[in-house]
């Protein structure tokens, strides 16, 4: 058998009827119709339908056909035929031909699989296999087998495409992709970092990158001018969905730009990226400052592809009577809202009053909701009668209101907590009144956003990096109030509520970059000692320069419609930052920390001072035991002892035979059964006895604080 | 004065037997003082820790269920350390002059024997495994025991006879028959006590004479009395200190003000509430014990295993030496404060180390799971308190040896 003639099952059609061809593969599926076998054959392109039929075939053959099972490797020779009408199968493509054997070799035999492999029904009435079914852990600790299935296979062809493109356009742009490194210098990108610890510098530790800021900054005073890079970053945040640990973002960087040179050039590109899945974009890109964002629809981030944008109605309610209003309005608050069209069928006004203004919205932060149904050609709510016919008519023209609408208010002393809350219920609103449009992309670019934001110390911190260029350079770093009205020069690409994407236009002025770390409160030693290498370079003639750097794990994700960026990622980390196939991150051998010098770094640590605080914050978060101030002494002494009690049992139990087993009871391990019982509820449970000493119930549950603030 | 019990049986003393009893059991009319770490249905089980205040316990414990069978009278609770951890803020044994026959102590670390020292009566820690744990707040799994304490071994023995015995539903227990634990006759001239010479390293002096006192007391008695060496001694310590507060610490992890426990007001989120409560929920005293835990589980958990190596070594080394000698002589637990007054809670030691130090020559029975007895001296001070102790599951014997010593008949001399 030479594997040179092999052909892909993709590339049969009835042209090929006739033709002998060697194909090869995976068994995706085996029927046995009593001596007449069919198997679905599966490689890299399809899958195609193989019979072996006793009359065609030799016996030896159909005897080995009759052992296949799923998954078995195989290559098999055979003839190109047409199925018999009737027999056909729409749900492959190769569905009006199939190969009738002549010779079976099985390259290799697989075990009961862990879950099925198998996307395709062998008969076309039989239910689509569902994979949701299979834990996602499962799928990811097998996941080669999961990748054997056309959609894993699918997604990542078409990630390499959507790559591809990225290549070719940024290269036909005059782009240069450039490697940074790898193991590097923490930079300040405001997550936790993943650390290295060097062997030839003891006790000293590379950080992977979080991202190549510093890098790509530094190529452009290095004169590169434009640079790529499809580059791997790491960050050490904690858990949240659609979030990896290492991810891949297109980073880009080019000197001698402004903002619309990068607009016009992502743009294209995304446009590229969509086109390579089949999908469409229109530019331009719509334009949202971040003030027009929050105030339209409370998110830096807003989903364009409905409407419920905010309306103000603050100034309708001047001099109302109604005194929640009122109150709210003399603390300096606002009022608005959304109208809901034709929602009153939805909207009733127990699932307003009890579901969203009691508990939903609350939940969202603001204290209240406040709605009135469009009825009749009046207006009708729980307090519409506080109201006055001027006020409710002020309404009808502010929302455009008409019968069958329903209007939804939010009013605080506290203009954030009026947006972000609105702008939490507009997704759920849209989420549960199927407002949100299946099909279509609705990309824009969010700009302007504040240079800095307050500190609860009285200062500022910056939004996005100390690096990003502010809209105006004659600002004062000491006065709070004024920095906080500045803007930067940075935006974000969003597209349906998702950042996929941002950048800014980055400081290249030695002074201004002094002025803004005098205005987050670095003193000279501080940034020498955190940008030192960095800022050295600035004073050799920096271009102006900025650039954007782009997820390309979510936006992959967004084109290819995947439930999760996983399904996009080849070998990606679970839910808990592990990886389920190899089992990392693992503990490793004494002698590899050993020879890291990262043995006994905690009792180095203590004798110079420095950590035995942090051991003890460290051990209080993990079991989860606060203490008192006035405890510390107590407590970190005692981890000293500890220690010291640690170092005398190793010291003890290094004397002791090497294959004395550690023993965890007393008790001897013999035959420790019990007779089985059948399973029963708890009488505890039935009386509700069982609920008698929790100190909080809501209903059958023991209720808690929120899992997340 | 205020009573040395924390709360009282409200069901009235049957006026009837000579103790009160209703039942005509083995137990009848026995007056049991309980520490609050055995559950009775009802009876605010707060095991002496703000981690459980309010709590009241649902269901009996095994051991509640056999006393009461036999007829005894469940007194009360009194009132014990955080979670029976060491004998500090506690009352052990005090109930006994307050009008109860027999104590049950949780002894963790020897605290029933301690606190039978402290009251010049006698304890028996019986061999793991023998009692369920079924219904009793733990600390220590591996190493803690229901402790009994009486003025009398007679009482011992009958009490350790109902509650002994399978549970299935304590699967920690034996899963071989109940060994004999009825009393024999012991023939001092065919018996060998034990004495480990390295037991009596770093006592006091005065605890080193009663040691030897002790062993001339039992060669007077007409016993054969052997030196034996275990140089690990020391290190009963060491590896209580370590597998103790490992399993405290994830022993605790249940009080996590969900089902039960008060909760810390004012957390925004279930971490806080945890770190709140839990901060709220444990003394300074037992947190320590408790990071330490958390720090050989997290920090150094090879420290652990080396302990539980430790274990088995030291487990092997006392089988073998009750090879060589069917029982062991065993120094009093440390001398505590003279002269006990009821109401008067034992000073709490400032550091964990010295409570450990306390407990030095109780240790080992916890780490290995033997019986041990401690016998109080004579009312005159000629024969001193000392410990015996025997092999796992010998507890039969062990009592034996305990009557035997206590009956006058041969003992006019001392």
């Amino acid at each position: 058998m030479l594997f040179s003639e092999r052909v892909f099952c993709g590339d049969l059609t009835p042209n090929d009827i006739g033709r002998q061809v060697l194909l090869a593969g995976w068994v995706d599926a085996c029927r046995d119709h009593g001596g007449l076998m069919f198997i679905h054959l599966r490689d890299v392109s399809s899958i195609i339908q193989v019979v072996f039929n006793p009359e065609i075939t030799p016996p030896a053959v159909c005897e080995r056909a009759a052992s296949l099972r799923s998954e078995y490797c195989v290559a098999i020779r055979g003839e190109v035929k047409n199925r018999a009408t009737g027999t056909e199968n729409p749900g492959i493509e190769t569905g009006t031909i199939e190969v009738m054997a002549t010779e079976l070799t099985v390259l290799a035999e697989s075990d009961v699989l862990p879950f099925a492999v198998s996307e395709k029904a062998m008969v076309t009435d039989t239910a689509p296999i569902d994979r949701e079914q299979v834990s996602e852990d499962l799928r990811l600790q097998y996941r080669y087998l999961d990748i054997r299935r056309a959609s894993m296979r699918r997604n990542l062809t078409l990630r390499h495409r959507i790559f591809q493109t990225v290549r070719s356009f940024l290269d036909s742009r005059g782009f240069v992709e450039v490697e940074t490194p790898m193991l590097t210098m923490s930079t300040p990108e405001g997550a936790r970092d993943y650390l290295v610890p060097s062997r030839i510098h003891p006790q000293s530790f590379y950080a992977l990158p979080q991202s190549p800021q510093l890098f790509k900054q530094l190529l452009m005073i290095g004169g590169m001018e434009r640079y790529f890079q499809l580059a791997r970053c790491f960050r050490d945040e904690d858990l949240r969905p659609n979030r990896q640990p290492e991810f891949t973002q297109l980073d880009i960087e080019a000197s001698f730009i402004d903002e619309e040179f990068l607009y016009e050039l992502v743009e294209e590109l995304t446009l590229r990226m969509f086109a390579a899945a089949g999908i469409s974009l229109a530019r331009p890109f719509p334009r949202l400052t971040y003030a027009e964002a929050i105030e339209t629809t409370g998110s830096d981030r807003p989903d364009l592809r409905f409407g419920l944008r905010f309306v103000d109605v603050t100034d309708l309610f001047r001099e109302t009577q109604y005194s929640i209003f009122r109150q709210i309005l003399e603390r300096g608050g606002c009022i608005k809202g959304f109208n809901v069209k034709g929602a009153s069928s939805s909207l009733s006004k127990n699932v307003l009053q009890n579901e969203y203004a009691k508990e939903i919205v609350p939940s969202f932060g603001a204290k209240g909701m406040t709605w009135i149904r469009a009825d009749n050609g009046g207006l009708e709510s729980n307090i519409v009668q506080f109201f006055s016919e001027r006020e409710l008519q002020g309404l009808r023209e502010r929302f455009g209101a008409e019968d069958g609408d329903v209007l939804i208010m939010i009013a605080d002393p506290s203009y954030a907590v009026v947006t972000s809350a609105l702008g939490r219920l507009r997704l759920h609103m849209a989420e549960r009144l199927g407002r949100i449009p299946e099909e279509g992309f609705c990309p824009a670019w969010i700009t302007d956003f504040p240079l800095f934001e307050s500190t609860e110390e009285g200062g500022v911190t910056s939004s996005h990096h100390p690096f990003t260029a502010p809209d105006r350079t004659d600002f004062d770093p000491t006065d709070v109030e004024e920095l906080l009205t500045l803007r930067s020069r940075a935006y974000d690409l969003v597209m349906n509520g998702e950042e996929l994407g941002g950048g800014s236009i980055r400081i290249s002025d030695r002074e201004v970059q002094r002025k803004i770390f005098r205005a987050l409160g670095l003193s000279e030693e501080d940034v020498r000692e955190r940008f030192g290498f960095f800022l050295r370079a600035f004073d050799f003639g920096p271009p102006p320069h900025g650039g954007l750097a782009l997820g390309m794990d979510r936006t992959v994700s967004m084109i290819l419609r995947t439930p999760s960026i996983r399904e996009v990622i080849a070998f990606p980390k679970n839910r808990s930052a592990g990886c389920p196939l190899t089992g990392a991150p693992s503990p490793v051998k004494r002698e590899q920390l050993a020879e890291l010098g990262l043995l006994n770094l905690n009792a180095q640590a203590a004798t110079r001072g420095v950590s035995e605080e942090d051991g003890l914050d460290h051990l209080s978060w993990v079991s989860r035991i606060g203490f008192k101030a006035e405890e510390r002494p107590v407590l970190v002494q005692g981890l000293d002892e500890a220690e010291r009690l640690a170092l005398a049992a190793l010291e003890k139990a290094a004397d002791i035979a090497a294959d004395r087993e550690p023993l965890y009871t007393v008790v001897r391990a013999t035959g420790r059964t019990r007779p089985g019982t059948e399973p029963s509820r708890s009488e505890l449970s039935g009386s509700g006895d069982l609920f008698k000493n929790a100190p909080s119930l809501k209903g059958d549950y023991f209720k808690v604080a929120g899992i997340l603030e | 004065m205020e009573s040395t019990f924390a709360f009282l049986n409200p069901e009235p003393v049957f006026q009837g037997s000579p103790h009160g009893g209703a039942d005509d059991g083995y137990l009848r009319g026995l007056r049991v003082a309980l520490q609050p770490s055995i559950s009775v249905r009802d009876w605010p089980a707060e095991a002496g820790s703000v981690a459980l205040s309010g709590f009241t316990a649902l269901e009996d414990a095994t051991v509640v269920q056999r006393l009461r069978q036999a007829g005894a009278y469940l007194r009360g609770y009194t009132r014990m350390s955080e979670f029976g951890f060491g004998l500090g803020g506690g009352e052990a044994g005090a109930a006994l002059a307050e009008g109860a026959d027999i104590e049950l102590v949780l002894d963790l670390m020897g605290e029933s024997r301690a606190a039978a020292a402290r009251w010049k009566v006698s304890a028996f820690k019986p061999s793991y495994s023998l009692v369920s744990r079924l219904g009793i707040v733990g600390l220590i799994p591996s190493m803690e025991c229901c402790g009994l304490v009486a003025p009398d071994l007679g009482t011992i023995r009958k009490t350790l006879q109902t509650v002994a015995g399978p549970d299935d539903l304590d699967f920690s227990l034996l899963d071989e028959e109940t060994p004999d634990l009825s009393a024999r006759t012991i023939d001092p001239a065919a018996t060998t006590v034990g004495l480990i010479r390295e037991a009596a390293d770093g006592l006091s002096t005065e605890r080193q004479e009663a040691f030897h006192t002790s062993a001339r007391y039992l060669e007077s008695r007409g016993f054969t009395l052997k030196e034996l060496s275990l140089p690990d001694f020391a290190l009963f310590s060491l590896v209580h200190r370590i597998i103790g507060s490992v399993e405290a610490s994830s022993a605790t992890g249940r009080y996590d003000s969900v089902r039960y426990g008060p909760r810390a007001p004012g957390a925004r989120n279930w971490n806080e509430m945890y770190l709140r409560s839990r901060d709220a929920a444990f003394g300074t005293f037992l947190k320590s014990f408790l990071l330490q835990g958390a720090f050989f589980q997290f920090n150094r958990y090879e420290a652990f295993e080396a302990a539980c190596r430790i274990r088995a070594q030291l487990v092997t080394e006392m089988a073998n030496l009750c090879l060589r000698a069917e029982y062991l002589l065993l120094p009093t637990p440390q001398d505590t404060p003279p002269g006990p007054t009821v109401g008067a809670p034992a000073d709490r030691p400032a550091s964990l180390s010295a409570t450990y130090a306390q407990f030095d020559s109780t240790l080992f029975a916890n780490v290995t799971g033997q019986p041990a007895l401690y016998l109080p001296p004579t009312a005159d001070g000629t024969r001193p308190g000392f410990q015996l102790s025997g092999a796992a599951l010998s507890d039969g014997a062990l009592l034996s040896l305990g009557e035997h010593l206590l009956s006058d008949a041969n003992g006019e001399e001392w």
